[in-house]
């Protein structure tokens, strides 16, 4: 059995299915509560879904991916999976390959659910633009691609920590301050940001340029109001995504095969 | 397994006894304090950069639902006692606003109340003019700012140009009519009537249909009375002195109602006013401060 089959079997053993499960329940109130909106209803119901399916998927992101490594080790699993003829970066990356499997079997599973909860919103209630599915269906898959990343940080945590602390806390962090550069850059491009001293204002560029910048990954707003989507954009996104969340594995690979595994 | 049964039971018996007076004071929280404090909207898009429309929602949510518990529909429907925290209401609208600057209900209960409850027109239309730059699809933004325009601020030339803008994005024939009609600076209080269907038609909020409703009902009693003084005016060649003379001449067979508690009377230009001023007593313009629309971009 592979380490991407066992990381998802565990997984399931752990009943993490049971939970997703539970908090989709949440999901049947959508319709109810999107009728407190009294001029977008259908648009508070994809408000609310694709908030509700973030807000999984970072949880699941942040605990799954920083717990997995860790867990391992704290229970000397990793003592006999390595005895197999598997080589540490190997474990490493079917460690990160079967959490986001099933990151993305769940995003697949919410999105449905999301879908369904919206046309049925949007059936009784036309919103004024046509809800823009293609925006939906990018706005789900860019979150999985940024919740990727933050695994990826989370296996970068693991690998050097002793302690559960660092790869949850850590992962959080970077979730904080990924979702703020963007916003912390144009600042310091804004007229009032050329006030600040010049050193500021470099150690900002160049903070831009090295923490994850997590906002290109929310389409939300383009999915909730049906705003036209960038192709060029979502490629450079994509892209970007990608070779970040490639980049941190490689770290982390190398980290985790030069570690001391008392 | 009996203990277990005995010692639910007594805490169960001694929540239920806490249950019903911390549920009575927690219905009488003032709303400042039921609402908590919002964090400043930057502040809430650098922690929860993700869930900004959902933030945006949340709070609305919470001003409408306040405001749809203080209307009093079986005394006085539509009538907003003078507890409203009016202020606190357009900081809310506007933090949410910041949050989301889609979301039309915050543009719509924006136009209900700092409109029509606080006549705080420059500031609804401001409002209004930052949503058009974000909803750029939407003629909606645009009718309700030449509303202001022409009908409270008497900017016609601005009013035309929103009417203007709302007749190219809806095709309407009825805005480009309005458009030209506000130019003419003529039939205000038709007009007015046509837009509070316009608005009525679309509201789902009940509290808010209602309030639209008194006022249209309003509005319609102050056009038979202009009608009637129209109609004298062309018989008798001189104004009428007042409305009892319209009812006396048979112009009118029953003196006008008006809804919010006012008389109807002619001012020195021969206009139609009511001394309600078209507004439940109690509420001023001073009750909201002036706070300018939320600085453009996200």
């Amino acid at each position: 059995m592979t380490i991407v089959a066992v990381t998802l079997k565990g997984l399931l053993r752990d009943r993490v299915l049971h939970g997703i499960l539970f908090a989709s329940l949440v999901f049947l109130a959508i319709p109810a509560l999107s009728t407190l909106s009294m001029r977008q209803v259908t648009e508070l119901s994809l408000t609310l879904c694709l908030s509700l399916v973030s807000f999984i998927l970072l949880v699941l992101a942040v605990f799954l991916g920083g717990v997995s490594l860790w867990r391992d080790v704290e229970r000397r699993y990793t003592h006999s999976v390595l005895t197999l003829p598997h080589g540490r970066t190997r474990y490493l990356l079917e460690r990160f390959a079967g959490t986001a499997l099933f990151l993305l079997g769940t995003a697949v599973f919410l999105g449905i659910l999301s879908i369904l909860v919206v046309s049925l919103v949007a059936s009784n209630y036309p919103p004024d633009r046509p809800v823009a599915w293609l925006a939906v269906v990018a706005a789900l898959g860019f979150d999985v691609l940024k919740c990727l990343l933050l695994i990826a940080f989370a296996v970068l945590f693991s690998s050097v920590s002793t302690s559960f602390f660092l790869p949850v806390f850590g992962t959080i962090a970077v979730y904080l301050v990924g979702g703020a550069s963007q916003q912390a850059y144009d600042y310091v491009l804004s007229p009032v940001g050329q006030t600040l001293p010049p050193l500021v204002r470099a150690a900002a560029k160049v903070l831009y340029y090295v923490v994850p910048n997590l906002a290109a990954f929310d389409l939300k707003v383009n999915a909730i109001y049906a705003l036209p989507l960038d192709p060029g954009a979502l490629a450079l996104t994509f892209g970007y995504g990608v070779l970040y969340t490639a980049f941190v594995l490689i770290v982390a690979a190398a980290v985790y095969s030069r570690r001391e595994l008392g | 397994m009996m203990r277990f049964a005995v010692s639910a039971l007594c805490v169960l018996a001694v929540y239920l006894t806490v249950l019903f007076p911390f549920t009575r004071s927690m219905a009488q929280k003032p709303y400042a304090v039921k609402l908590g404090i919002i964090p400043h909207p930057v502040a809430l898009q650098v922690l929860l950069p993700d869930f900004q429309e959902l933030l945006g929602a949340r709070v609305l949510g919470k001003v409408i639902q306040y405001y749809g518990s203080l209307t009093d529909d079986k005394a006085v429907p539509g009538k907003v006692p003078l507890a409203a925290d009016y202020p606190a209401m357009s900081r809310t609208v506007h933090a949410a606003l910041r949050l989301d600057p889609y979301n039309m209900d915050g543009y719509y209960f924006a136009q209900s109340i700092l409109v029509w409850d606080v006549h705080q027109y420059r500031l609804a239309t401001d409002l209004l003019e930052y949503g058009m730059t974000y909803r750029n699809w939407d003629w909606y933004l645009p009718f309700f700012a030449g509303f202001n325009y022409a009908f409270f601020l008497k900017d016609y030339e601005n009013a035309a140009k929103m009417y203007m803008r709302a007749g190219e994005l809806s095709d309407a024939a009825l805005f480009k009519s309005l458009a030209g009609r506000y130019l003419q600076e003529a039939g205000e209080t038709r007009m007015a009537i046509d837009y509070l269907r316009t608005l009525q038609s679309s509201a789902r909020n009940p509290a808010v249909k209602r309030s639209l409703q008194v006022r249209i009902d309003t509005f319609e009693a102050v056009l038979a009375i202009e009608h009637a003084r129209d109609c004298y005016l062309a018989e008798n060649q001189s104004a009428p002195q007042n409305i009892d003379a319209l009812i006396e001449a048979g112009y009118l067979a029953d003196k006008p109602v008006d809804l919010y508690g006012g008389e109807f009377y002619f001012d020195e230009r021969g206009q139609v006013r009511s001394t309600s001023k078209f507004a439940f007593a109690g509420v001023h313009r001073s009750d909201v401060e002036e706070k300018p629309a939320p600085p453009r971009g996200k």
